[in-house]
């Protein structure tokens, strides 16, 4: 058992860090206002290999595995949880497309993503909901082409050139697949951007396909399939989203402990107080915990062949993660007082970011639900 | 053209807290001096001008072997490096004479690149020295180097001037940290740069006796305390006189 990161992880650590202390740290607020992240920080991802950690070399991504992501997205998140799910996104794209793509389609689509200027989007989520078995989008099969229907709604990163994974039920089977869409091809329009509580930055709206054609080619996977790949899709979200999150209870742990020792209350600072002292050390805890559970899931994502089977682990993870990032802003919030509300204090963007979490990349209810039925089966 | 970058092992000092007045190293990652990490970027802004190799020395305990990653992520392109869990707080005497050692072993030197201090002890002596060892000229403060064939046009930046010298290749150049803002390694890189080429040097290969006095101690490393006087005036006026009294004006 080794509880230690590698020198190269603790570089990609640094690296991560630093760009995003001296890049992205002095655009922060303009993220928020303009929600999308600028075109200067995708460049400077794209060029650190910060935006396709987990892709093999040879399609340009780093190859620095999930234990690399998850490491280096815990530090783009610490300073924009905006900039974490746009990257976890990517991730996501990518990864679908690694695990169940024909060799063309990673030529394509991984490469230009890496290496070009494409940024991908999975489409999942439905005005109905977000569970697979309430899909509508239909994919209908017409010659060597399918044509795709419907509404997605919540989808992140739709304004970007790419390819997005379109989960769709076929209109004659009823079985799901997933099906790569090149954003903005005929047929393809997206609503204005949702604004949202927090997370700001990475842009999300609905997505309206009205008789997309997608070459038989670009269905993932084979027919049989599409059940595996919409696992491993959402264990992979997850494993993404718990990085951003561990990411956001670092940024509340470092706010609320210099915070603590800054504000100084009848000429001593507030980390006098036996109480403020245990909140620091309750946040202390829980990133911790949050952070063993999340480096952990990178280590089983780059040693599990089936990657499917972590669906239930990615699940835990997500929903411990998340919800603790929850807690962990409400507690920090406490140590600063008034102060933390005001938007001139980095911990009001904290805390609505960490309140996203829980609610997307299924609830944690839902959750609940798949790990339960793992467990009882 | 080689070009030889030394570059000195020293904790983040990011990473260091301060506990009873005395700084916690334990558990800390080793990493490079900042000033380091300039002259590693002057070096590999000189290979970008005008080709060649840059390669990395160092002297330092066995944990170097991974530290110089950093370094080689950067793009240092080779790393010669003495490694010793004796090399610990070592003068910078026997520095000079290890990384000196280095040197010899590597042929076809344009420039050998020091920042001005070392990001702990900042003695910035080993430069100096190296230059004397091997015979070759030093310039100090560089702030701008401009290749020029067989020679480098070098700006020092001195206290109230700048100085401009020409001086023959090989040289020793010490630099100053505002020279450049290093380059983040790029994650790519990284993962590369355990598969670059490592000389590895034994400390009896030098023929160096390690044990006795060549070790530096640190007895304190607090500011000095400064007395505040705390004189308390009551009008522009006294004020003026005490100014005067203690010297801070003239009239
Ligand atoms: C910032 C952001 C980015 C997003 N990005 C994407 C994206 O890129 N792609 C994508 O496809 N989607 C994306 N989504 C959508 C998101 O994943 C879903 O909205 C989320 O999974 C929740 O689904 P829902 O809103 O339909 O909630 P619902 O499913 O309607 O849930 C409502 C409530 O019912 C409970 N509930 C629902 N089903 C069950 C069940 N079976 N058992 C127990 N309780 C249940 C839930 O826990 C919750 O309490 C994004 C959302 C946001 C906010």
């Amino acid at each position: 058992m080794e509880f230690k990161l590698s020198k190269e992880q603790e570089l990609i650590q640094k690296t991560a860090k630093e760009y995003a202390e001296k890049a992205i740290e002095p655009l922060v607020n303009q993220i928020e206002d303009e929600n999308r992240v600028p075109d200067e920080v995708i460049e400077g991802l794209r060029e650190l290999g910060l935006l396709c950690l987990p892709v093999e070399e040879k399609y340009g991504g780093a190859g620095a595995g999930f234990e690399g992501f998850v490491v280096g997205l815990e530090q783009l998140a610490r300073v924009s949880g905006g900039v974490g799910i746009f990257v976890s996104v990517v991730m996501l794209g990518t990864s679908t497309i690694a695990v169940h793509g024909t060799e063309e389609q990673k030529e394509k689509y991984l490469t230009g993503t890496c290496k070009g200027s494409w940024i991908p989007s999975v489409a999942m989520t439905e005005p109905d909901g977000a569970d697979p078995r309430m899909l509508k989008t239909t994919a209908k099969k017409d010659g060597d082409h399918f044509i795709l229907n419907g509404t997605k709604r919540f989808i992140t990163n739709t304004n970007f050139a790419g390819p997005m994974v379109v989960f769709a039920k076929d209109a004659d089977t009823g079985r799901i697949n997933g099906y790569i869409v090149d954003k903005f091809c005929e047929g393809y329009s997206i609503s204005e951007p949702w604004d949202k509580l927090g997370s700001k930055g990475a842009f999300l709206s609905d997505v309206y396909l009205k008789d997309v054609k997608v070459p038989v080619s670009n269905m993932l996977g084979t027919p049989d399939e599409g059940f595996q790949t919409l696992k491993v899709t959402m264990a992979m979200g997850k494993i993404g989203l718990s990085a951003i999150y561990l990411g956001n209870i670092l940024a509340a742990y470092d706010e609320a402990f210099n915070y603590s020792k800054d504000r100084i209350y009848l000429g001593k600072p507030i980390s006098q107080f036996e109480s403020v002292r245990n909140s620091i050390v309750d946040i202390a805890m829980k990133y911790e915990a949050a952070k063993l559970m999340t480096y952990r899931i990178g280590y089983l994502a780059d040693n599990t062949a089936n990657k499917a089977k972590l669906v239930k682990d990615s699940a835990m993870t997500k929903i411990f993660v998340t919800e603790t990032a929850v807690d962990v802003s409400r507690i920090a919030m406490n140590v600063f007082g008034s102060y933390g509300l005001m938007k001139d204090y980095k911990m009001s963007r904290i805390y609505r970011d960490a309140i996203v979490g829980p609610q997307i990349e299924g609830t944690a209810n839902l959750l609940k639900t798949v790990v339960a039925t793992d467990m009882y089966k | 053209m080689n070009i030889v970058v030394a570059m000195k092992q020293i904790p983040d000092l990011q990473q260091v807290r301060i506990r009873n007045r005395q700084p916690v190293l334990d558990g800390v990652p080793m990493t490079f001096g900042s000033i380091d990490k300039n002259a590693l970027e002057t070096a590999l802004q000189l290979k970008e001008a005008a080709g060649g190799n840059v390669i990395v020395i160092s002297a330092g305990t066995e944990e170097l072997e991974d530290t110089v990653k950093e370094a080689l992520a950067a793009g240092a392109d080779e790393a010669y490096l003495v490694l010793d869990d004796e090399l610990e707080n070592i003068e910078s005497s026997v520095s000079a004479h290890l990384l000196a050692e280095l040197i010899k072993q590597i042929e076809n030197i344009g420039i050998i690149l020091f920042g001005e201090g070392s990001g702990d002890n900042y003695s910035g002596q080993v430069g100096p020295r190296i230059a004397e060892i091997l015979g070759l000229p030093e310039v100090g403060y560089v702030c701008d180097i401009e290749l020029e064939d067989s020679r480098v046009k070098v700006t020092r930046s001195l206290e109230d001037c700048e100085e401009i010298v020409r001086v023959n290749l090989p040289a020793v150049l010490t630099i100053m940290a505002d020279i450049n803002e290093p380059r983040i390694p790029s994650v790519t890189q990284i993962l590369k740069a355990g598969k670059k080429p490592k000389q590895i040097l034994e400390v009896e290969d030098i023929g160096l006796d390690l044990k006795g006095d060549k070790k530096i101690i640190t007895l304190s490393s607090l500011a000095p305390e400064n007395k505040r006087k705390q004189i308390t005036v009551k009008n522009g006026e006294e004020l003026v006189d005490a100014l005067l009294t203690e010297g801070v004006i003239r009239r």
